[in-house]
Protein backbone atom coordinates (compact mmCIF):
# COMPACT_ATOMS: atom_id res chain seq x y z
CA UNK A 1 0.00 0.00 0.00
CA UNK A 2 1.59 3.95 -1.39
CA UNK A 3 -0.10 6.90 -0.92
CA UNK A 4 0.55 7.64 -4.56
CA UNK A 5 -3.46 6.77 -5.28
CA UNK A 6 -3.97 9.26 -2.40
CA UNK A 7 -2.04 11.94 -4.02
CA UNK A 8 -2.84 11.03 -7.50
CA UNK A 9 -6.01 11.78 -6.86
CA UNK A 10 -5.82 14.94 -5.38
CA UNK A 11 -3.24 15.56 -8.23
CA UNK A 12 -5.48 19.62 -8.96
CA UNK A 13 -4.10 20.56 -5.08
CA UNK A 14 -0.89 19.28 -5.94
CA UNK A 15 -1.19 21.49 -9.19
CA UNK A 16 -2.70 24.87 -6.70
CA UNK A 17 0.27 24.02 -3.97
CA UNK A 18 2.96 24.30 -6.37
CA UNK A 19 1.81 27.01 -8.53
CA UNK A 20 -0.60 29.43 -6.30
CA UNK A 21 1.80 30.15 -3.27
CA UNK A 22 4.67 31.00 -5.77
CA UNK A 23 2.82 32.44 -7.99
CA UNK A 24 1.08 34.87 -5.46
CA UNK A 25 4.57 35.85 -4.21
CA UNK A 26 6.24 36.40 -7.69
CA UNK A 27 3.46 38.48 -7.52
CA UNK A 28 4.52 41.00 -4.72
CA UNK A 29 8.28 40.79 -4.99
CA UNK A 30 7.24 42.01 -9.34
CA UNK A 31 5.26 44.70 -7.77
CA UNK A 32 7.67 46.10 -5.06
CA UNK A 33 9.08 48.77 -7.12
CA UNK A 34 6.04 50.28 -7.95
CA UNK A 35 4.79 49.51 -4.32
CA UNK A 36 8.48 51.68 -2.88
CA UNK A 37 7.76 53.70 -5.32
CA UNK A 38 11.40 52.91 -7.45
CA UNK A 39 9.82 52.27 -10.86
CA UNK A 40 9.78 55.50 -13.14
CA UNK A 41 6.13 55.77 -14.99
CA UNK A 42 7.82 53.42 -18.17
CA UNK A 43 8.97 50.94 -15.64
CA UNK A 44 5.22 51.01 -13.85
CA UNK A 45 3.37 50.66 -17.31
CA UNK A 46 5.43 47.90 -18.16
CA UNK A 47 5.02 45.99 -14.83
CA UNK A 48 1.48 46.44 -14.44
CA UNK A 49 0.54 45.37 -18.15
CA UNK A 50 3.01 42.15 -17.71
CA UNK A 51 1.68 41.02 -13.95
CA UNK A 52 -1.01 39.38 -15.79
CA UNK A 53 1.84 36.61 -16.29
CA UNK A 54 1.92 35.82 -12.58
CA UNK A 55 -2.13 36.61 -11.56
CA UNK A 56 -1.87 33.50 -14.65
CA UNK A 57 0.06 31.26 -12.97
CA UNK A 58 -2.10 31.59 -9.46
CA UNK A 59 -5.05 31.28 -11.63
CA UNK A 60 -3.94 28.52 -12.96
CA UNK A 61 -3.32 26.50 -9.69
CA UNK A 62 -6.80 28.11 -8.06
CA UNK A 63 -8.90 26.81 -11.39
CA UNK A 64 -6.84 24.08 -10.77
CA UNK A 65 -8.05 23.08 -7.56
CA UNK A 66 -11.49 23.73 -8.42
CA UNK A 67 -11.76 20.82 -10.74
CA UNK A 68 -11.85 18.82 -7.90
CA UNK A 69 -15.05 20.17 -6.48
CA UNK A 70 -17.85 17.87 -6.84
CA UNK A 71 -20.04 20.62 -6.44
CA UNK A 72 -18.30 23.85 -7.47
CA UNK A 73 -21.95 25.44 -7.47
CA UNK A 74 -22.43 25.87 -3.73
CA UNK A 75 -18.85 27.19 -3.84
CA UNK A 76 -20.25 30.75 -2.38
CA UNK A 77 -20.94 28.66 0.69
CA UNK A 78 -17.41 28.45 1.61
CA UNK A 79 -17.68 32.53 2.74
CA UNK A 80 -19.63 31.06 5.71
CA UNK A 81 -17.41 29.51 7.57
CA UNK A 82 -14.33 31.69 7.00
CA UNK A 83 -12.06 32.03 10.17
CA UNK A 84 -14.05 28.23 11.39
CA UNK A 85 -12.90 26.26 8.45
CA UNK A 86 -9.06 26.59 7.29
CA UNK A 87 -10.26 25.60 3.91
CA UNK A 88 -12.62 28.51 4.14
CA UNK A 89 -10.13 31.13 4.70
CA UNK A 90 -7.53 29.93 2.35
CA UNK A 91 -10.57 30.37 -0.54
CA UNK A 92 -11.51 33.58 1.11
CA UNK A 93 -7.91 35.32 1.14
CA UNK A 94 -7.30 33.59 -2.66
CA UNK A 95 -10.59 35.74 -3.97
CA UNK A 96 -9.78 38.72 -2.05
CA UNK A 97 -6.27 38.34 -3.16
CA UNK A 98 -7.23 37.82 -6.95
CA UNK A 99 -10.15 40.56 -6.84
CA UNK A 100 -8.14 43.27 -6.18
CA UNK A 101 -5.20 42.14 -8.00
CA UNK A 102 -7.66 42.13 -11.08
CA UNK A 103 -9.36 45.48 -9.99
CA UNK A 104 -5.58 46.71 -9.94
CA UNK A 105 -4.44 45.50 -13.33
CA UNK A 106 -7.59 46.65 -15.00
CA UNK A 107 -7.00 50.29 -13.57
CA UNK A 108 -3.79 50.21 -15.03
CA UNK A 109 -5.39 50.86 -18.59
CA UNK A 110 -6.49 54.14 -17.34
CA UNK A 111 -5.15 56.78 -19.48
CA UNK A 112 -4.50 59.47 -16.31
CA UNK A 113 -4.17 56.62 -13.66
CA UNK A 114 -3.90 58.20 -10.03
CA UNK A 115 -0.19 57.65 -8.69
CA UNK A 116 -1.02 57.81 -4.77
CA UNK A 117 -3.88 55.39 -5.69
CA UNK A 118 -2.37 53.03 -7.37
CA UNK A 119 0.66 52.50 -5.18
CA UNK A 120 -1.94 51.98 -2.42
CA UNK A 121 -3.67 49.37 -4.63
CA UNK A 122 -0.03 48.37 -5.02
CA UNK A 123 0.89 47.59 -1.26
CA UNK A 124 -3.03 46.01 -0.43
CA UNK A 125 -2.63 43.86 -3.19
CA UNK A 126 0.37 42.58 -1.93
CA UNK A 127 -0.35 42.27 1.53
CA UNK A 128 -3.46 40.28 0.47
CA UNK A 129 -1.07 38.17 -1.51
CA UNK A 130 0.74 37.27 1.49
CA UNK A 131 -1.97 36.84 3.78
CA UNK A 132 -3.02 34.11 0.97
CA UNK A 133 0.27 32.09 1.25
CA UNK A 134 -0.17 31.81 5.29
CA UNK A 135 -3.46 31.07 4.90
CA UNK A 136 -2.40 28.62 2.11
CA UNK A 137 0.63 27.06 4.48
CA UNK A 138 -1.91 26.69 7.52
CA UNK A 139 -4.71 25.42 5.40
CA UNK A 140 -3.68 21.70 6.82
CA UNK A 141 -3.45 22.16 9.92
CA UNK A 142 -6.24 19.24 11.34
CA UNK A 143 -5.03 17.75 14.49
CA UNK A 144 -6.10 14.42 13.31
CA UNK A 145 -3.74 14.63 10.35
CA UNK A 146 -0.11 13.86 12.26
CA UNK A 147 1.44 14.07 8.82
CA UNK A 148 -0.12 17.62 7.79
CA UNK A 149 -0.23 18.94 11.45
CA UNK A 150 3.72 18.73 11.52
CA UNK A 151 5.15 22.04 12.28
CA UNK A 152 7.21 21.97 9.47
CA UNK A 153 4.59 21.55 7.18
CA UNK A 154 3.84 25.46 6.78
CA UNK A 155 7.31 26.28 6.98
CA UNK A 156 7.76 24.02 4.37
CA UNK A 157 5.53 25.74 2.54
CA UNK A 158 6.95 29.40 2.74
CA UNK A 159 9.72 27.98 2.09
CA UNK A 160 8.78 26.55 -1.39
CA UNK A 161 7.18 30.06 -2.23
CA UNK A 162 10.40 31.78 -1.57
CA UNK A 163 12.12 29.15 -3.73
CA UNK A 164 9.52 29.64 -6.67
CA UNK A 165 8.70 33.05 -6.18
CA UNK A 166 11.67 34.68 -7.12
CA UNK A 167 12.67 32.70 -10.29
CA UNK A 168 8.86 33.52 -11.27
CA UNK A 169 9.37 37.22 -10.20
CA UNK A 170 12.70 37.57 -13.10
CA UNK A 171 10.24 35.70 -15.26
CA UNK A 172 7.84 38.76 -14.51
CA UNK A 173 10.56 41.26 -15.03
CA UNK A 174 11.70 39.49 -18.18
CA UNK A 175 8.25 39.91 -19.69
CA UNK A 176 8.12 43.70 -18.70
CA UNK A 177 10.95 44.03 -20.46
CA UNK A 178 13.03 44.61 -17.03
CA UNK A 179 16.26 43.16 -17.50
CA UNK A 180 16.67 41.45 -14.19
CA UNK A 181 20.61 41.04 -14.70
CA UNK A 182 21.28 44.12 -15.30
CA UNK A 183 20.36 45.48 -11.81
CA UNK A 184 21.50 44.05 -8.53
CA UNK A 185 18.19 42.79 -7.30
CA UNK A 186 18.02 40.60 -10.14
CA UNK A 187 21.14 38.19 -8.96
CA UNK A 188 19.74 38.68 -5.04
CA UNK A 189 16.45 37.31 -6.35
CA UNK A 190 17.82 34.11 -7.09
CA UNK A 191 20.20 34.00 -4.32
CA UNK A 192 17.26 34.04 -2.32
CA UNK A 193 15.76 31.78 -4.51
CA UNK A 194 19.13 29.42 -3.97
CA UNK A 195 18.59 30.27 0.08
CA UNK A 196 15.25 28.80 -0.19
CA UNK A 197 16.48 25.99 -1.56
CA UNK A 198 18.51 25.10 1.31
CA UNK A 199 15.70 25.77 3.82
CA UNK A 200 13.88 23.26 1.30
CA UNK A 201 16.25 20.67 1.72
CA UNK A 202 16.44 21.25 5.58
CA UNK A 203 13.25 21.44 6.08
CA UNK A 204 12.47 17.86 4.03
CA UNK A 205 15.26 16.33 5.19
CA UNK A 206 14.52 16.42 9.20
CA UNK A 207 10.48 15.98 7.86
CA UNK A 208 11.49 12.51 6.66
CA UNK A 209 13.50 11.51 9.95
CA UNK A 210 10.41 12.64 12.26
CA UNK A 211 7.58 11.81 10.07
CA UNK A 212 9.45 7.90 9.06
CA UNK A 213 8.07 6.30 12.83
CA UNK A 214 4.28 7.67 12.38
CA UNK A 215 1.66 5.19 11.62
CA UNK A 216 -1.57 4.12 12.28
CA UNK A 217 -3.49 1.32 12.18
CA UNK A 218 -3.26 0.63 8.17
CA UNK A 219 -0.11 2.60 7.09
CA UNK A 220 3.38 4.07 8.06
CA UNK A 221 4.26 7.02 6.31
CA UNK A 222 7.47 4.76 5.01
CA UNK A 223 4.57 2.47 3.21
CA UNK A 224 2.38 5.41 2.24
CA UNK A 225 6.25 7.17 0.51
CA UNK A 226 8.44 4.47 -0.18
CA UNK A 227 11.93 6.20 -1.09
CA UNK A 228 11.33 9.66 0.21
CA UNK A 229 15.36 9.96 -0.17
CA UNK A 230 14.75 9.94 -3.64
CA UNK A 231 11.81 12.29 -4.06
CA UNK A 232 14.10 14.98 -2.16
CA UNK A 233 16.68 13.94 -4.73
CA UNK A 234 15.02 14.58 -7.54
CA UNK A 235 13.54 17.95 -6.17
CA UNK A 236 17.28 19.36 -5.18
CA UNK A 237 18.46 18.29 -9.00
CA UNK A 238 15.51 19.77 -10.65
CA UNK A 239 15.67 23.07 -8.05
CA UNK A 240 19.20 23.43 -9.08
CA UNK A 241 19.26 22.89 -12.61
CA UNK A 242 16.26 25.59 -12.55
CA UNK A 243 18.53 28.11 -10.64
CA UNK A 244 21.64 26.99 -12.66
CA UNK A 245 19.50 28.03 -16.08
CA UNK A 246 18.24 31.38 -14.12
CA UNK A 247 21.96 32.67 -13.27
CA UNK A 248 23.09 31.56 -16.68
CA UNK A 249 20.34 33.75 -18.26
CA UNK A 250 20.60 36.66 -16.48
CA UNK A 251 22.62 38.27 -18.97
CA UNK A 252 20.76 37.05 -21.89
CA UNK A 253 18.14 40.05 -23.23
CA UNK A 254 15.03 40.22 -24.79
CA UNK A 255 13.24 36.98 -25.52
CA UNK A 256 15.29 34.62 -25.11
CA UNK A 257 15.92 35.97 -21.55
CA UNK A 258 12.30 35.43 -21.23
CA UNK A 259 12.73 32.00 -23.05
CA UNK A 260 15.50 31.36 -20.46
CA UNK A 261 13.59 32.37 -17.58
CA UNK A 262 10.56 30.75 -18.02
CA UNK A 263 12.49 27.63 -18.37
CA UNK A 264 13.87 28.21 -15.04
CA UNK A 265 10.65 28.68 -13.86
CA UNK A 266 9.33 25.28 -14.97
CA UNK A 267 12.29 23.62 -13.93
CA UNK A 268 12.19 25.05 -10.31
CA UNK A 269 8.28 24.41 -9.91
CA UNK A 270 8.95 20.80 -11.32
CA UNK A 271 10.66 20.27 -8.71
CA UNK A 272 8.22 22.01 -6.24
CA UNK A 273 5.14 19.52 -7.34
CA UNK A 274 7.30 16.44 -6.89
CA UNK A 275 7.37 17.63 -2.87
CA UNK A 276 3.83 18.86 -2.86
CA UNK A 277 2.89 15.06 -4.73
CA UNK A 278 4.94 13.39 -1.20
CA UNK A 279 3.07 15.54 0.94
CA UNK A 280 -0.42 14.40 -0.32
CA UNK A 281 0.98 10.36 -0.80
CA UNK A 282 2.28 10.94 3.04
CA UNK A 283 -1.40 11.77 4.45
CA UNK A 284 -2.66 9.51 6.97
CA UNK A 285 -4.83 10.48 9.85
CA UNK A 286 -4.52 8.97 13.35
CA UNK A 287 -6.80 5.36 13.82
CA UNK A 288 -8.20 4.58 10.45
CA UNK A 289 -7.52 7.44 7.85
CA UNK A 290 -5.62 6.82 4.69
CA UNK B 1 -29.86 14.62 22.99
CA UNK B 2 -26.72 12.82 21.68
CA UNK B 3 -27.04 9.42 20.33
CA UNK B 4 -24.81 7.07 19.49
CA UNK B 5 -23.79 3.18 19.08
CA UNK B 6 -22.56 0.38 21.20
CA UNK B 7 -20.27 -2.34 19.71
CA UNK B 8 -20.40 -5.24 22.11
CA UNK B 9 -16.67 -6.94 20.96
CA UNK B 10 -17.48 -10.33 23.38
CA UNK B 11 -20.89 -11.05 20.32
CA UNK B 12 -19.41 -9.75 17.04
CA UNK B 13 -18.11 -12.26 14.74
CA UNK B 14 -16.95 -10.53 11.72
CA UNK B 15 -20.21 -11.67 9.24
CA UNK B 16 -20.12 -8.02 8.31
CA UNK B 17 -24.20 -8.41 7.59
CA UNK B 18 -24.25 -4.97 9.42
CA UNK B 19 -22.03 -3.53 6.87
CA UNK B 20 -23.99 -5.18 3.69
CA UNK B 21 -27.63 -4.45 5.14
CA UNK B 22 -26.14 -0.85 5.58
CA UNK B 23 -25.21 -1.12 1.78
CA UNK B 24 -28.32 -2.31 0.83
CA UNK B 25 -29.94 -0.03 2.51
CA UNK B 26 -28.57 3.19 1.42
CA UNK B 27 -28.34 1.49 -2.00
CA UNK B 28 -24.64 2.50 -2.05
CA UNK B 29 -21.93 1.51 -4.52
CA UNK B 30 -19.00 -0.80 -4.22
CA UNK B 31 -16.69 1.80 -3.52
CA UNK B 32 -18.79 3.56 -0.81
CA UNK B 33 -19.23 1.90 2.72
CA UNK B 34 -20.46 3.77 5.60
CA UNK B 35 -19.96 0.90 8.29
CA UNK B 36 -16.51 -1.02 8.13
CA UNK B 37 -15.79 -4.46 9.90
CA UNK B 38 -12.05 -4.44 10.78
CA UNK B 39 -10.03 -7.95 11.92
CA UNK B 40 -7.68 -7.26 14.48
CA UNK B 41 -4.88 -9.88 15.13
CA UNK B 42 -2.10 -10.99 16.83
CA UNK B 43 0.02 -13.78 17.92
CA UNK B 44 1.08 -16.72 15.70
CA UNK B 45 2.97 -20.20 16.19
CA UNK B 46 5.58 -21.87 17.65
CA UNK B 47 7.01 -25.05 18.13
CA UNK B 48 7.79 -25.59 21.89
CA UNK B 49 10.76 -27.86 23.41
CA UNK B 50 8.66 -30.54 23.55
CA UNK B 51 8.67 -30.55 19.81
CA UNK B 52 4.94 -30.19 19.76
CA UNK B 53 3.43 -26.85 18.25
CA UNK B 54 1.74 -24.27 20.01
CA UNK B 55 -0.20 -21.27 19.13
CA UNK B 56 -1.12 -17.63 20.80
CA UNK B 57 -3.61 -16.29 18.08
CA UNK B 58 -5.88 -13.48 19.57
CA UNK B 59 -8.23 -11.97 16.94
CA UNK B 60 -11.39 -10.16 17.12
CA UNK B 61 -13.81 -8.05 15.21
CA UNK B 62 -14.28 -4.47 15.25
CA UNK B 63 -17.72 -3.03 13.42
CA UNK B 64 -17.31 0.50 13.08
CA UNK B 65 -19.47 3.87 11.25
CA UNK B 66 -19.35 7.53 11.74
CA UNK B 67 -19.21 7.56 15.56
CA UNK B 68 -21.11 10.69 15.83
CA UNK B 69 -18.73 12.37 18.03
CA UNK B 70 -19.21 15.38 20.69
CA UNK B 71 -15.91 17.12 18.60
CA UNK B 72 -16.07 15.81 15.12
CA UNK B 73 -13.36 16.58 12.82
CA UNK B 74 -15.32 17.00 10.13
CA UNK B 75 -17.74 19.53 11.03
CA UNK B 76 -14.50 21.71 12.31
CA UNK B 77 -12.51 21.48 8.55
CA UNK B 78 -15.96 21.67 6.28
CA UNK B 79 -15.82 25.12 4.38
CA UNK B 80 -19.39 25.37 3.34
CA UNK B 81 -21.03 24.32 6.91
CA UNK B 82 -22.08 21.05 4.94
CA UNK B 83 -21.51 19.35 7.69
CA UNK B 84 -23.13 19.65 11.04
CA UNK B 85 -24.84 17.56 13.97
CA UNK B 86 -28.70 17.58 14.16
CA UNK B 87 -31.08 17.92 17.32
CA UNK B 88 -30.29 14.19 18.01
CA UNK B 89 -26.82 14.92 17.97
CA UNK B 90 -26.25 12.80 14.74
CA UNK B 91 -23.38 14.74 11.99
CA UNK B 92 -25.56 14.77 8.73
CA UNK B 93 -24.35 16.53 5.56
CA UNK B 94 -26.51 19.08 4.24
CA UNK B 95 -26.14 18.03 0.21
CA UNK B 96 -27.26 21.38 -1.19
CA UNK B 97 -24.10 23.20 1.03
CA UNK B 98 -21.38 20.78 -0.05
CA UNK B 99 -19.26 21.10 -2.43
CA UNK B 100 -17.74 17.60 -2.41
CA UNK B 101 -13.97 19.03 -1.70
CA UNK B 102 -13.34 15.81 0.62
CA UNK B 103 -11.86 17.82 3.67
CA UNK B 104 -14.26 15.78 5.69
CA UNK B 105 -13.06 12.15 4.40
CA UNK B 106 -9.26 13.66 4.66
CA UNK B 107 -9.99 14.23 8.17
CA UNK B 108 -12.01 11.31 9.75
CA UNK B 109 -9.93 9.06 12.27
CA UNK B 110 -12.83 6.44 11.70
CA UNK B 111 -12.99 6.99 7.85
CA UNK B 112 -16.67 7.90 8.09
CA UNK B 113 -17.49 10.22 5.43
CA UNK B 114 -17.07 9.33 1.57
CA UNK B 115 -16.94 11.83 -1.10
CA UNK B 116 -19.72 10.62 -3.91
CA UNK B 117 -18.48 11.47 -6.86
CA UNK B 118 -21.43 10.69 -9.05
CA UNK B 119 -23.67 12.70 -6.45
CA UNK B 120 -21.03 15.26 -6.40
CA UNK B 121 -20.98 15.50 -2.16
CA UNK B 122 -19.94 13.83 0.72
CA UNK B 123 -21.93 11.25 2.28
CA UNK B 124 -21.93 9.19 5.19
CA UNK B 125 -23.84 7.45 8.02
CA UNK B 126 -26.18 9.25 9.33
CA UNK B 127 -27.91 6.90 12.32
CA UNK B 128 -30.46 5.45 9.81
CA UNK B 129 -32.99 8.75 10.78
CA UNK B 130 -35.23 8.03 8.68
CA UNK B 131 -36.42 4.49 10.64
CA UNK B 132 -35.33 6.11 14.01
CA UNK B 133 -38.05 8.73 13.75
CA UNK B 134 -40.20 6.27 12.65
CA UNK B 135 -39.63 4.50 16.14
CA UNK B 136 -37.47 1.65 14.30
CA UNK B 137 -33.80 1.26 14.79
CA UNK B 138 -30.63 1.76 12.36
CA UNK B 139 -30.78 -0.83 10.01
CA UNK B 140 -27.37 -2.13 10.82
CA UNK B 141 -28.26 -2.87 14.52
CA UNK B 142 -31.42 -4.67 13.01
CA UNK B 143 -29.97 -6.78 10.89
CA UNK B 144 -26.71 -8.03 13.61
CA UNK B 145 -27.69 -11.84 13.64
CA UNK B 146 -25.47 -11.65 16.88
CA UNK B 147 -26.86 -8.91 18.73
CA UNK B 148 -23.86 -7.05 18.66
CA UNK B 149 -24.65 -3.33 18.01
CA UNK B 150 -27.19 -0.92 19.48
CA UNK B 151 -28.31 2.66 19.25
CA UNK B 152 -29.98 5.30 21.03
CA UNK B 153 -28.69 8.40 23.52
CA UNK B 154 -25.28 7.98 24.49
CA UNK B 155 -26.30 8.47 28.16
CA UNK B 156 -29.06 5.57 28.39
CA UNK B 157 -26.40 3.39 26.68
CA UNK B 158 -23.30 4.07 28.92
CA UNK B 159 -26.02 3.62 31.84
CA UNK B 160 -26.85 0.11 30.09
CA UNK B 161 -23.03 -1.24 28.67
CA UNK B 162 -20.37 0.91 30.52
CA UNK B 163 -18.14 3.72 30.14
CA UNK B 164 -15.68 2.21 27.38
CA UNK B 165 -15.11 4.06 24.11
CA UNK B 166 -11.69 2.61 23.53
CA UNK B 167 -11.00 -0.26 21.12
CA UNK B 168 -8.00 -0.84 19.02
CA UNK B 169 -7.64 -0.48 16.00
CA UNK B 170 -9.99 3.01 16.64
CA UNK B 171 -8.41 6.12 17.46
CA UNK B 172 -7.59 7.35 21.16
CA UNK B 173 -11.23 8.63 22.21
CA UNK B 174 -9.17 11.65 23.25
CA UNK B 175 -9.46 12.87 20.00
CA UNK B 176 -12.87 13.81 18.55
CA UNK B 177 -14.80 12.28 21.96
CA UNK B 178 -17.11 9.96 19.81
CA UNK B 179 -20.85 8.70 20.86
CA UNK B 180 -19.60 5.51 21.22
CA UNK B 181 -20.15 2.51 23.92
CA UNK B 182 -17.65 -0.68 23.32
CA UNK B 183 -17.84 -3.72 25.17
CA UNK B 184 -14.17 -5.18 25.02
CA UNK B 185 -13.23 -8.53 23.50
CA UNK B 186 -12.26 -11.21 26.08
CA UNK B 187 -8.86 -11.17 24.72
CA UNK B 188 -8.26 -7.10 25.31
CA UNK B 189 -9.49 -7.67 28.73
CA UNK B 190 -7.09 -10.49 29.24
CA UNK B 191 -4.24 -8.63 28.03
CA UNK B 192 -4.59 -5.42 26.68
CA UNK B 193 -1.44 -4.76 26.51
CA UNK B 194 -0.19 -7.43 24.48
CA UNK B 195 -2.84 -6.93 22.13
CA UNK B 196 -1.80 -2.98 21.91
CA UNK B 197 1.74 -4.46 20.92
CA UNK B 198 1.34 -7.26 18.69
CA UNK B 199 -2.45 -6.68 16.78
CA UNK B 200 -3.04 -5.44 13.66
CA UNK B 201 -5.89 -4.99 10.65
CA UNK B 202 -5.76 -8.10 9.17
CA UNK B 203 -7.88 -7.43 6.40
CA UNK B 204 -6.65 -4.11 4.85
CA UNK B 205 -7.59 -4.95 1.33
CA UNK B 206 -11.44 -5.25 2.28
CA UNK B 207 -11.63 -1.94 3.30
CA UNK B 208 -13.29 0.60 0.96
Amino acid sequence: MTGFPTAFSEITLVLFTTLAPSGALAYVLANLPIAFGRATDEEREHLDRSSWLLLAVTMVGLVASATHLGNPSNALYVFTAVGKSPLSTEVFCAVVFLALAGVYWLYSFAERPRRRLQRAAVIATNAAALAFVAATAFAYNVGTVPTWSHPLVPISLFANALMGGPVLACLGFAAARFEPGRAPWGGRLLGLSAAALAANLAVYAVMAVQLAPVSNELASVPELVPNYAAFIAAFAVLAAAGLFVGFRGLRARGRSLVVRMACASALVLAGLFVMRFTFYMSHLTIGLGI
Amino acid sequence: MQHGFHFNGLRCTGCKTCMLACKDYHDLSPSISFRQVYEYVGGGWSVGADGLPAQDVFAYYVSSACNHCAHPICTQVCPTGAMGKDEDGIVTVDERRCIGCGYCALSCPYRAPKVDREAGHSVKCDGCVKRVREGKRPVCVEACPLRALDFGPVDELRRRYGEESDLLPLPDSSATSPSLVVTKPACVRADAERVAREGAVANVREIV
